[in-house]
Parts: structure tokens; sequence; C-alpha cells
């Protein structure tokens, strides 16, 4: 529940996808779902250090998410911290984000995406019970 | 959206969320006992989360009575939904930017 996980094929070499979901020129063409506009993107995906985005959507509200890039191994793998603003651009919870790329075998890639920890605080603040629990009893309420 | 989340990033109103969450319905001050902290910071947690419509409050013979709003819960599930769907959506146009430069 707390954890989600994209696989796509792609017929490009895995060089190529890593530059694609790491540079920030290419990171422009894709970042953020079609009907949101982004006015600010400071991403550098190739090597440690921090990055912020901010969408905004029709109705012109913002959405600001950032982190920090703390592990990159070209052309395989990057994780980078991930947490979405609040309104008055305090940081939330803190989850975690890995891009991995493989070779298909045939040229091509397959392209994996993780995104940990996206309601689990159980590590951060060392509650005996985190949201893992806490989700599990709401989907007993709701 | 935000606001369900800012309020339950403070690890006080966490653990009093957590609490409603496993014990059902508690008092102020039961929810006081809790957390080392004055009657008056409790309330302004309190406070914050009622707003947040996270929790609700009833009066009952002069005394307030928390539990949980459950359709503050869902907003948790949706907005997991929402991650899920932005990264969806940009892998759809990462897919279709890089059929663009193989077909270069």
């Amino acid at each position: 529940m707390s954890d989600l996980t994209f696989t796509r094929n792609f017929k490009a070499s895995p060089e190529l996808v890593f530059d694609f979901v790491t540079q920030q020129d290419h990171i422009a063409k894709w970042w953020g779902p079609e009907k949101m506009h982004c006015p600010v993107l400071n991403m550098n995906l190739t090597k440690p250090g921090a990055w912020l985005s901010t969408m905004e959507n029709k109705d012109g509200q913002h959405y600001t998410v950032s982190g920090e890039v703390v592990d990159v191994d070209p052309p395989k793998r990057v994780t980078f911290t991930w947490a979405w603003h609040d309104e008055n651009d305090t940081r939330g919870n803190e989850s975690r984000v890995t891009f991995e790329v493989t070779s298909d075998g045939s040229g091509g890639s397959v392209f994996t995406l993780t995104h940990r920890g996206l309601v689990d605080e159980e590590s951060r603040n060392g509650h005996e019970q985190g949201w893992t629990s806490s989700i599990r009893k709401l989907e007993k309420l709701v | 959206m935000y606001q369900t989340f800012s309020a339950l990033a403070d690890p006080t109103r966490f653990a009093i969320v957590d609490r409603l969450l496993k014990q059902g319905e508690k008092s102020a001050g039961e929810l006081g006992a809790l957390a080392d902290i004055s009657a008056p910071a409790i309330s302004r947690h309190l406070k914050v989360l009622r707003e947040a419509e996270i929790i609700r409050q009833d009066i009952r013979a002069q005394s307030r009575i928390y539990s949980i709003n459950p359709d503050a819960m869902r907003k948790i599930g949706i907005w997991i939904e929402e991650t899920r769907q932005f990264w969806d959506s940009s892998l759809d146009r990462l897919e279709r930017a890089i059929e663009r430069e193989v077909s270069k």
C-alpha cells in the first residue's frame, strides 16, 4: 500500500533512457501530467544534490515537490528523496524514489520506478506503529 | 488535501490520530496524557486536526470527546492515488519523448 512500482519497456538503449530520466533538459519534456504546467524545474539527477519542481494546474494552484539526489550509478540507477510541500511551503513526510534502467537483451531497455515510504513514517519518527498500520485500520473503517 | 498532510506531519498530532484509530473515541484529557505537554498545547493540536477535518468533536455532559473522521482518512488513500497518477502520466509522456528521439 505504501510503495508504488512502475515498469516500462523502451526501444532505446539504457544510456539514452538514463539520460532522459536524469538530465534536466530531457526531464522538462515529460515531467508532470499533461494538464499540469511546470513553471519551476530545477532537476539535475546526474549527481548528488538538491532538486525542486513546482507545478501549476489550470486553476492556478501550485504544487511543489522537492528532495535530494542521494545515490547515482549511471547508466543504471538513481535514488532521490521526495516530499510534497504544504501550503506554507513546509516539506511534508519524506519518501524515496528510485529509477532503474536495465538492458532488455535486444537493444532496448526496461525502466523501473519505485516510490517507497509514501505513508510510512516508522523509520523516521520511531513510532511503534506508523502509517502502515494506520492505513490498514482505515481500510477496515471506510 | 495538503491540509491533511501538514496536519499529520507533526509527531504529536500523528500520535493523537494513531491513538484514536486504535482505541476509538477519547476525551481531551485522555489524549493529553499521551504526551507530556500542557492542556493548551493539546487543545491547539486538536484544533488543527479538527480544522483539517481529520477528527470530530462531540460535546457530552460538558466534556469534549474526539473521534476519527473516516472521510479524512479516505483522503490519504486519494493522495497516494494522486501520486500514482503523477508518475503514470509522466511516464506516458516520457515514453512519447523517447519514441520521438529514437525516430529522429
